[in-house]
């Protein structure tokens, strides 16, 4: 048993710990105990994940655990990549949740030991190889995620819904996924993923575009692509923070993980259209995405869409990889689907750190509500400046993290023009055009979540109270805005792990491994990042030090321009409604506002004015039209089967034996 | 991939001094070329005009007063001016003006000065949010929205120009330029040309898209984000406008009218290519001045129609060069 | 005329072309978008100026003048007529906004590469490398006729169709015979005519030319 092996046996059994102590422990401790040994687990978790990033390999069956099929496990490096972001953010935010429950939001027992193995399955869904061992591990992960979500039910109405939305999709999206895989090793004749893969290049066609198009339907609701992301805004926001962090950090990214898995490892990539299917998909998705999260002034819903938008882009990557692989330009490929990979990476140290400082902002306001905020910048410095490295990041802006997966999405995709044929070279614009257009908004809403959540003056009674968090939130928000700056200016240091990943799944030589190390590093150590990044922060400082010696260091404290009319009160504030106004008339055929104007008029006259109250909704209209007519019918055909119960026993032991023996006589005649 | 590196891989120490007099011309030049702006505007006008060099006299004015604080602003508001500085200082190390050999070598990507100039504008509008006035909020969610909307083309170009050489460098763009004169002179060059012309004038804050002199709250963009800004902060911020709107023209121009830019660093051909560029920057920025004596600025609603054109050149510069070529 | 220039001439002539039928969407201002379609007819002339001097077919100097006359003179006089006649220089309302509408003609743009590059590659010949160029403008004009309210803007976009399909003709069969030329010419003459003087009626009718008005007549 090598360090692989040895490391997931150290996890399960942590997580029997961690769970035991989420059940026992008294409430005092609990919070502790569990953070403590969750982070030991995913500690654990990057041990394994960077053994096998560093060459190793690790399979092993396991016969006794699940009875017929047993349990089969691979870890290689695509393997490994997903493992050590799973374990590097469940270490960051068991700490995190460390703060977050001791300190007043104690989520109960139950919850408490759901918590970490929900982690484990994260840690376990890459790690499987056979197909029964996959999908276990893939509804132990979306139940424990259910659960998780609806931690706090009995406090708020809508985590119900946002349950009752998640548990749908999550549940269709496993079925399509069962789907896919089951028919995939029926037709291979053999369940476990090496078996599958040897005989994937000799099933028709038609099975292995419907395979493919399953699993895409399938990963893609979990990762959020549109129009499968409804329930993403919903549960995302809903979750207790630490558990949204969780899920929008690294669950998401198990989706991408099923797709590269099926398509590229088990397929063993497939024609033009899937991969163009796949784009059209992460396009839509980045747009749609990013464009809801800029008009939106919830602060988690508005990280929920940011996901959405960035898993597009990830899928756009890994479809281009798909599409250039089956030009036969394997090169091309291998840099799109590293790109793709390091934008998995960095979007999970971002969106990590940016939900465990919206968690913190609620913590200390209990509003989640960027209209109703402001003014965090005093009181809680540290947040700020965490969340500030985030949304840098997240805005794909020079020293943030996002900017260098972005940038080598963008130079792969430039670079296919050297893809004969017209479909691509339609393709490729419009890819390059959703990509600069997500880019652009992408800086207006984290301008909008950073300047009008933390600066300015506080909006609400809430926001004027708010303190800053524990020692153990802050450390974990510190450790998440330590690996994103390093991501962001030293991602070269990833290099040679990337292209050992990308060197897996994609059938190509180690020439390309070669080239995308040889990319990579150059990017990490000549290309921009560091050079650009020291450069501004070193002029910056400069010009700092020049203008205290020009001008002095005091500085006198002086009114607001105020028109001449009295100080401006904090009402008077831009609100990030107002900031999104404009985006909002710009896109108003996408987008589809509501908005109402109310006046009430003073009783005596019409022209005097009372009150002007003002509201505006923004509904996700891709959900609108295209859920409720499916909802509709569901509810329809709903009524119509009532007839069919009519509370009789004996009707539904009639139902039960009649269909089994329709089932039987269906047998007999197919033998 | 054929990353086909001309120029650039080393950094050498001409390069650096290369780099050294691209920071130093745009830092002295810029403020002139805006006095000088205004001056042919006035003289179009029928006035007489405060003459070349009243930014720099505005400039030593405003350095010399006290530095003040408004209430309730904080770190981001006070660095702010200085991050768009710097980050303004870098592009223009970057972009090859003089001579194709600077000493950033492959960090003067066409995408990172992109990003480099939006990280002083996101910078900006930030300090405009931190005020807590209508006035700063109005001014950065205008800008931002104007920003978003000009990235697609700026990169839709950028694509249209590379495709041919292989490379998003600006060194490597800029030599195939030089190299082959009918590059420059391509449908592809003119379209994007015509393309990036836009939303040069749309990031430099100037006529159609926003009205550099106007204090009306109606119409203000980037003057409202700033209204806040007095004495030596101010002085940064004009810098920084006055930088922004030479380096925009320098990239135009180092982009679409290469010639007469230095392969080499040699002393001859560098100080050459210098007295070309501020030639060539100058005579832009007249021919820009005397439009806009001619221009209404466009509501901020119409701003996108504007945008939209020009992303639909940029799309049929792309399409030009894949179909063309 | 060497072949190297009659070639760029070719190249550019084609870039106008399109840049015109394109403006002619961007712009609001009718008498603009007047002045823009006789760039593009001029243009359009200037394509089957440079074809006869590549391929060595005089008689195509005659087209081109025709066509020049005609397109850039005739049709835009007329269409400049009618607008005085009715006293509305703005289209102030089109069906789908400039801005999506511009964005609807990238993508028309990048279709009618995508369509015309079989067919461009299957020639070779120079001319028809800029095909694409002819389809682009009769897809546009198509939309125009479409998106927008105006009698005037409809001339227009009958106007751009009719110079895409002149184009096409030109690019891909180097020059339709002249007497097809004339009578489609003839044609176009009578189409404009005719819209003009709807143009007038509907102005005196309703004191508007928008065309969406003309559902009345059904009432």
């Amino acid at each position: 048993m090598n360090l692989i092996g040895a490391g997931l046996a150290c996890s399960v059994g942590l997580t029997g710990a961690a769970s035991a102590a989420g059940l026992a422990l008294p409430r005092r401790s609990r919070a502790t105990g569990v953070g403590v040994l969750t982070a030991a687990l995913g500690a654990a978790g990057v041990v394994v994940g960077v053994a096998a990033l560093s060459g190793r390999t690790f399979s092993a069956c396991l016969p006794d655990v699940l009875p017929l099929a047993g349990v089969y496990l691979g870890v290689d490096a695509l393997s490994g990549l997903f493992i050590t972001v799973a374990g590097a953010v469940v270490l960051a935010v068991a700490v995190y949740g460390i703060g977050y429950h001791g300190h007043g939001h104690d989520p109960g027992r139950a919850a408490s030991a759901l918590f970490p193995l929900f982690a484990l399955a994260m840690l376990l869904v890459p790690a499987a190889a056979s197909v029964s061992t996959f999908l276990v591990c893939w509804e132990l992960m979306a139940v424990t995620s259910l659960l998780l979500v609806l931690t706090e039910h009995r406090r708020r109405e809508q985590v119900r819904e946002a349950g009752l939305w998640y548990a749908v999709m999550t549940q269709l999206g496993f079925v399509l996924i069962l789907f896919a895989l089951v028919w995939l090793a029926a037709a291979a004749h053999g369940e476990t993923f090496a078996a599958i893969r040897a005989a994937a290049g000799h099933l028709s066609p038609a099975v292995r575009g419907t395979v493919f198009v399953l699993a895409l339907v399938g990963f893609g609701s979990k990762a959020g692509i549109v129009p499968l992301h409804a329930w993403l805004p919903r549960a995302h926001p809903e979750a207790p923070s630490p558990v949204s962090a969780l899920m929008s950090a690294v669950m998401v990214n198990l989706g991408v993980y099923g797709l590269i898995r099926v398509g590229m490892g088990l397929l063993g990539g497939g024609p033009r259209w899937w991969w163009l299917l796949a784009m059209a998909a992460g396009a839509v998705s980045a747009v749609y995405g990013i464009l809801q999260a800029s008009v939106t002034s919830d602060l988690k819903r508005l990280l929920a869409y940011s996901t959405t938008e960035n898993m597009g882009l990830i899928v756009l990557g890994v479809g281009a990889a798909g599409l250039f692989g089956s030009a036969g330009k394997p090169q091309l490929a291998g840099i799109a689907l590293a790109a793709a990979l390091l934008h998995v990476v960095t979007h999970s140290a971002f969106k990590a750190l940016l939900f465990a400082g919206a968690g913190s902002v609620l913590r200390a306001t209990g509003t989640r509500d960027l209209d109703a905020l402001g003014g965090l910048r005093q009181a809680m410095p540290v947040t700020t400046a965490a969340f500030a490295v985030g949304a840098l990041g997240a805005a794909a802006l020079p020293g943030g993290a996002g900017f260098v997966s972005e940038w080598l999405l963008l130079q792969s995709l430039i670079h296919g023009l050297a893809v004969p044929g017209i479909v691509v070279s339609v393709v490729l614009p419009i890819a390059v055009a959703a990509v600069a257009l997500s880019a652009g908004l992408a800086v207006a809403t984290f301008v909008k979540a950073l300047g009008t959540g933390f600066l300015a003056r506080p909006r609400s009674d809430g926001a004027a109270r708010a303190a800053e968090s524990p020692a153990t939130m802050l450390a974990a928000m510190l450790m998440l805005a330590g690996a994103a700056t390093v991501l962001a200016v030293a991602p070269g240091l990833a290099g040679s792990w990337l292209a050992r990943a990308v060197a897996g799944v994609t059938p190509v030589g180690p020439a390309v491994a070669d080239a995308v190390r040889t990319k990579l590093t150059v990017l990490g150590s000549t290309m921009s990042p560091l050079v650009v990044v020291a450069g501004t922060v070193g002029v910056t400082v400069v010009l700092a030090g020049l203008l205290r010696l020009v001008v002095g260091v005091r500085r006198r404290a002086v009114p607001l321009w105020d028109c001449g009319a009295g100080p401006p009160s904090a009402r008077m504030q831009y609100t990030a409604t107002s900031f999104a106004e404009p985006l909002q008339r710009v896109f108003d055929d996408v987008l589809a506002p509501e908005s109402d104007v109310d006046v009430t008029p003073v009783v005596e006259s019409a022209y005097l004015v009372e009150r002007v109250s003002y509201h505006r909704v923004v509904p996700d209209r891709i959900e609108h039209r295209l859920y409720a007519p499916v909802l509709i019918a569901v509810r329809w055909c709903g009524e119509r089967a009532r007839a069919l119960a009519n509370g009789s026993v004996h009707r539904y032991l009639g139902y039960a034996f009649s269909s089994l023996v329709i089932l039987l006589v269906a047998l007999a005649a197919v033998k | 991939m054929s990353g086909t590196m001309v120029t650039g891989t080393t950094t050498t120490g001409a390069g650096i001094a290369v780099s050294v007099l691209q920071v130093a011309l745009t830092v002295v030049g810029a403020p002139l070329l805006v006095g000088m702006m205004r001056q042919v505007r006035a003289r179009m006008e029928g006035r007489a005009g405060a003459g070349v060099g009243q930014p720099w006299r505005d400039l030593r004015k405003l350095m010399r007063k006290k530095p003040l604080d408004p209430h309730g602003t904080g770190p981001v508001f006070r660095t702010a001016p200085l991050i768009q500085v710097a980050t303004t200082l870098m592009v223009a190390a970057a972009i090859p003006f003089v001579s194709v050999d600077t000493g950033v070598g492959e960090a003067a990507d066409l995408i990172a000065v992109v990003a480099l100039l939006t990280l002083g504008t996101a910078a900006l509008a930030l300090a405009g949010l931190d005020t807590g006035t209508a006035f700063g909020g109005m001014g950065a969610s205008r800008e931002m929205t104007i920003t978003a909307l000009a990235e697609p083309t700026v990169l839709m170009a950028a694509f249209a120009l590379s495709t041919r050489v292989g490379s998003t460098n600006l060194p490597a763009i800029v030599d195939a330029g030089l190299k082959d004169a009918g590059r420059v002179v391509s449908p592809v060059s003119v379209l994007a040309a015509f393309a990036l012309a836009a939303v040069v004038l749309a990031e430099a804050g100037r006529l159609p898209v926003d009205n550099p002199s106007t204090h009306l709250e109606l119409t203000m963009v980037h003057e409202a984000m700033v209204l806040e800004y007095s004495g030596p902060d101010l002085a940064l911020v004009e810098l920084a406008a006055a930088m922004r709107l030479s380096v925009l023209l320098g990239l135009w121009s180092a982009l679409f009218l290469p010639w007469g830019t230095a392969t080499s660093t040699g002393v001859l051909a560098v100080l050459g290519a210098t007295a070309l560029f501020v030639v060539k920057v100058g005579v832009l920025g007249a021919v820009l001045a005397a439009g806009e004596v001619f221009m209404a600025k466009l509501r901020l609603f119409r701003v996108p129609e504007l945008l939209a054109g020009s992303f639909l050149l940029a799309v049929l510069a792309v399409a030009a060069s894949f179909f063309l070529e | 005329m060497s072949g190297a220039a009659s070639v760029q001439v070719l190249d550019f002539a084609c870039g106008v072309f399109l840049l015109a039928g394109v403006g002619a969407l961007w712009r609001r201002a009718l008498s603009a978008v007047i002045g823009l379609l006789a760039v593009q007819g001029a243009a359009l002339a200037v394509v089957a100026a440079a074809l006869g001097a590549d391929e060595h077919h005089p008689e195509l100097y005659a087209v081109a003048a025709g066509v020049g006359v005609l397109r850039a003179g005739v049709l835009p006089g007329l269409a400049r007529r009618a607008l005085a006649a009715s006293g509305e220089d703005r289209e102030s309302e089109p069906l789908v906004n400039v801005a999506s509408s511009l964005l609807v003609a990238a993508a028309l743009v990048l279709l009618a590469y995508a369509v015309a590059q079989p067919l461009a590659r299957l020639e070779g010949s120079q001319g028809s490398r800029a095909l694409p160029v002819g389809l682009a403008s009769v897809l546009i004009g198509l939309f125009m006729l479409v998106a927008r309210r105006k009698a005037l803007s409809q001339v227009a976009g009958f106007l751009l169709l009719d110079n895409g399909i002149t184009a096409v003709a030109f690019l891909a069969a180097a020059g339709v015979p002249l007497l097809v030329e004339i009578g489609v010419s003839f044609d176009l003459l009578l189409v404009v005519l005719v819209l003009r003087v709807l143009t007038v009626r509907m102005q005196s009718a309703f004191g508007t030319t928008d065309l969406d008005d003309l559902r009345e007549l059904h009432d």
